[in-house]
């Protein structure tokens, strides 16, 4: 198991939807995107297509955590932007990741 | 597929239908597809707090799955103290006074079939009389009644029905 930081562990308990919202929060890294915007990008960067109700699933814990929060908006495709606090737990997560992977790779090419 | 959007709740799909149905409609439908949100509607209904408590509260059928478990896990609808308190007494009057009625008439008839089907229905007597009085608690006091009667009336025909076939056996 990865060990978690404080803010790592705000994508703890997501159960199976702790994937898809760190997806979406690292599409959100880049721009507010709205619902269909977010599939495309995370289908671009991690060739997986969530469906509708997995992504509002995960997008209805982020917000609930504060980790997103919607725009206002003219039509019905609501956009999202990530908050400071879902910025401080991606970077937190993605370090913990980055972490178990250099020492498997350290572990691979000493092997 | 937007008829989809019915299996989640309303308070949900009060804060994310609009965009929700919006996704929905840009994809392809597929099995996957419909079990995803099936999968995600039931997830919406067991966990009703990932809306967060700033959301707007709508009152309504959004709680209707819990509401329905909540039922059936207590046995009725949800009653007030006083109707739980009418309720109760009426079961144990009736079973009081079925009580009474089949010593007498078990005295006078001894083990005639009328007696016997009496002996049987009055097991069910409490519960059915418990059951009508909660489920019809807003109904007029004349239709309630009516309904015990003939549920009663029901019961206790089918029984003598049965015990007059079993003594021609």
């Amino acid at each position: 198991m990865m060990r978690k930081t404080e803010d790592d562990a705000e994508l703890a308990d997501f159960g199976r939807f702790s994937e898809p919202a760190l997806l979406i929060l690292i599409s959100l890294a880049e721009e507010p995107r709205h619902g269909y915007s977010m599939t495309e990008d995370i289908e671009t960067i991690a060739g997986v297509r969530l469906g509708p109700g997995t992504l509002y699933g995960a997008l209805a814990r982020l917000e609930a955590r504060g980790l997103i929060e919607p725009l206002k908006s003219e039509d019905r495709r609501n956009p999202y932007r990530l908050t400071a606090l879902g910025e401080s737990a991606l970077r937190a997560r993605l370090n913990s990741m980055m972490a178990v992977a250099r020492t498997g790779q350290r572990r691979l090419a000493s092997a | 597929m937007n008829w989809m959007l019915r299996l989640y709740p309303a308070r949900w799909r009060a804060r994310y239908g609009e965009e929700f149905g919006a996704v929905l409609a840009s994809q392809r439908a597929s099995v996957g597809m419909v079990l995803d949100v099936l999968g995600g509607a039931i997830d919406a209904h067991l966990h009703p707090q990932i809306l967060g408590s700033d959301s707007k509260q709508i009152k309504g059928d959004d709680t209707m799955t819990l509401e329905m478990l909540h039922r059936c896990a207590i046995g009725g609808p949800k009653l007030s103290p006083d109707e739980r308190r009418i309720a109760s007494r009426l079961s144990i009057i009736s079973a009081l006074v079925i009580a009474i009625l089949y010593l007498v008439l078990t005295k006078i008839y001894r083990q005639a079939p009328a007696v016997q089907a009496l002996y049987w229905t009055s097991i069910f007597f409490p519960n059915i009389i418990y059951r009508q009085t909660v489920y019809l608690r807003k109904r007029t006091r004349l239709t309630q009644a009516l309904m015990l009667g003939a549920g009663l009336s029901a019961m206790y025909l089918f029984m003598l029905a049965v015990f007059l076939l079993g003594s021609k056996l």
